[in-house]
């Protein structure tokens, strides 16, 4: 069996946005090549078939390939509970939405919401990733609540925007707000990180390797330099990643930051010494 | 059947369903995670009186820890679920988090899981934090040393109790050596504990008593002084039994304790004063399990 494959036509380009969100594994499940080119997916203010978008090649659902993607494409992985999904290029807005399990990967950027409400899996970005990763729809409270996120480039503004459990590994810079409103979890930033870290945070953990050059905000307090044990659990979960993440050299030495103390002040920024 | 002049009596032991987890007790060094270990184990010798039977099993190298620190392994078993929960999360919450510099976790997975560290994360009064690493959530909980790490389940497993064996020597003192020699031996198999000190027990039991109030009283017929006075299972030239009680988390791996712990006593032999090897049971009609002497030494 070969990857279910959708190749976009390039001719005519696309105009509007495309919702993918029809195109996972769990929708795919025992249909035939048939089926799947008469899908109707949203574009713009109409429907159209899949096989007008996508030259549709390849017969394993479990195994699906976005080519020749561009960041038109929404909803990629919407829901999914299994299977595997690669996108080669770029790729659009809520990118692993609502996603139960499986993993993503994509070989250039994602657009904002990637990981919007995601619950469990696996994404993998080789790229760059939008604002708003792990977070929730807008006037939603709840963002990511299990999984991982692996992402590495740079990620956007208010990454873990409400974010409730799970992990958001970034091997670059993270940018503004990141983890503001945070409820739990934990984001790892290997980079530098962008103004407002940790605003209106509650819970959760944001570690660094390095101290942020735009330095901590006055919300959080200084805890003191401390050994803490369930630093080598953590980086022993990495071992089995593939990311830079699992050749970090373990550490337990840090400086701990805790706030939001303008909120309830439970979380906490942990800066490796 | 007689091993270098010892003879096997034709018995059995007589062993229980009991449940039973392993927990990981780490720490600074291998002498702090040994102290919390031995707090923990206190008062653990039967389920008469202590609510459970627990022991050490064997030190840890930082290479099979969870956090990479020296650890000491611990079998705990209780003759039911409940009851094994309230034992462990009293004692570890007394004798672990108290503990300076150790953290606490799952040692097995089993069919079912039970708090380990659950509820001692109110202890944190509010600050404590919860984290989800690799499927297993655990508890940070700040303590004056630092923070008290624990995992928040620990499985549980259907295991065996009370599976035992009687050294019989003509003397005290070869009783003990014999028994120490035993349990060395034994402490080599992984799975299993001997919950008495040192693992040797000198006063076995038989059920009932004389008194009302209590339903377990002194073995009379093994003991040398009542030789003349009571229906004695000693023949004139044994002066003195010990017993050497096993708990494990499944039958075969109480059989392999006992087979190598006779095997030892046996080693010693005639010469060395040891004269039988009986077993303890109650006529095979509480116990499902039984550990027939002669097939096991086979």
């Amino acid at each position: 069996m070969s990857a279910l494959t959708f190749t976009l036509k390039t001719a005519p380009a696309p105009v509007q946005r495309i919702d993918c969100s029809p195109l996972t594994s769990d929708a795919l499940a025992e249909k035939s090549l048939n089926d799947i080119a008469a899908i109707k997916l949203q574009t713009g203010n109409t429907t159209v078939r899949a096989d007008s978008l996508f030259d549709i090649s390849g017969d394993d659902v479990t195994n699906i390939v976005f080519a020749n993607s561009s960041d038109k494409l929404d909803f990629v992985g919407h829901s999914m509970t299994t299977g595997k999904i690669t996108v080669e290029g770029n790729v659009g807005a809520y990118f692993g939405i609502f996603m139960y399990g499986g993993e993503l990967e994509i070989t250039g950027d994602t657009g904002i919401y990637t990981a919007c409400e995601m619950k469990s899996g696996q994404i993998k970005i080789n790229g760059n990733a939008g604002d708003f990763v792990g977070g929730a729809r807008p006037g939603r409270k709840n963002g990511m609540a299990g999984g991982t996120v692996i992402i590495t480039g740079n990620s956007g503004d208010r990454t873990g925007d409400h974010m409730r459990r799970g992990m958001i590994l970034i091997e670059g810079n993270a940018g503004d707000y990141c983890a503001a409103r945070m409820v739990s979890g934990t984001i790892a930033v290997l980079g530098d990180t962008g103004a407002h870290l940790g605003y209106a945070m509650k819970r959760g953990t944001v570690l660094l390797t390095q101290t942020p050059s735009r330095g901590i905000s006055a919300n959080f307090n200084d805890c003191g330099s401390h050994t803490l044990a369930f630093l080598p659990l953590l980086f022993a979960s990495f071992a089995k990643l593939d990311s830079k993440f699992a050749q970090l050299e373990s550490f337990s030495r840090v400086q701990r930051y805790a706030g939001d103390l303008a909120g309830i002040g439970m979380g906490e920024i942990l800066v490796k010494i | 059947m007689i091993i270098n002049g010892v003879t096997i009596d034709p018995t059995f032991a007589e062993a229980f369903p009991m449940k039973g987890t392993r927990i990981i007790i780490t720490a600074h060094n291998t002498k702090w995670a040994m102290i919390s270990a031995q707090a923990f184990t206190g008062f653990a010798t039967s389920v008469i009186a202590c609510g459970c039977e627990a022991g050490i099993e064997r030190e840890l190298d930082p290479s099979e820890t969870p956090d990479g620190r020296h650890g000491v392994a611990v079998l705990i078993f209780a003759m039911g679920g409940k009851g094994l929960a309230k034992q462990v999360e009293t004692r570890a919450g007394q004798c672990v988090l108290t503990s300076p510099t150790s953290a606490l976790f799952a040692g097995v997975e089993g069919e079912t899981e039970m708090a380990l560290g659950q509820n001692l994360r109110f202890f944190g009064d509010g600050f404590q934090i919860s984290k989800m690493i690799d499927g297993k959530r655990y508890w940070r909980i700040p303590v004056m040393d630092g923070e008290f790490l624990t995992q928040e389940k620990t499985g549980v497993v259907s295991s065996v109790g009370g599976g035992n064996f009687l050294v019989l020597a003509q003397s005290q003192a070869q009783a003990l050596v014999a028994c120490e020699a035993a349990i060395e031996q034994m402490r080599k198999i992984p799975n299993v504990i001997m919950p008495f000190p040192g693992g040797v027990v000198r006063s076995g039991s038989k059920v009932g008593s004389k008194y009302k109030a209590l339903n377990a009283s002194t073995n009379d017929a093994f003991c040398p002084t009542l030789k003349g006075q009571t229906k004695s299972d000693l023949s004139p030239e044994v002066e003195s039994v010990m017993e050497i009680v096993i708990d494990g988390l499944s039958k075969e791996d109480i059989d392999k304790a006992m087979r190598v712990g006779i095997q030892a006593v046996c080693d010693l032999g005639a010469e060395h004063g040891i004269r039988r090897i009986s077993a303890g049971n109650y006529g095979g009609k509480l116990g499902p399990f039984h550990f027939h002497l002669q097939e096991i030494m086979a």
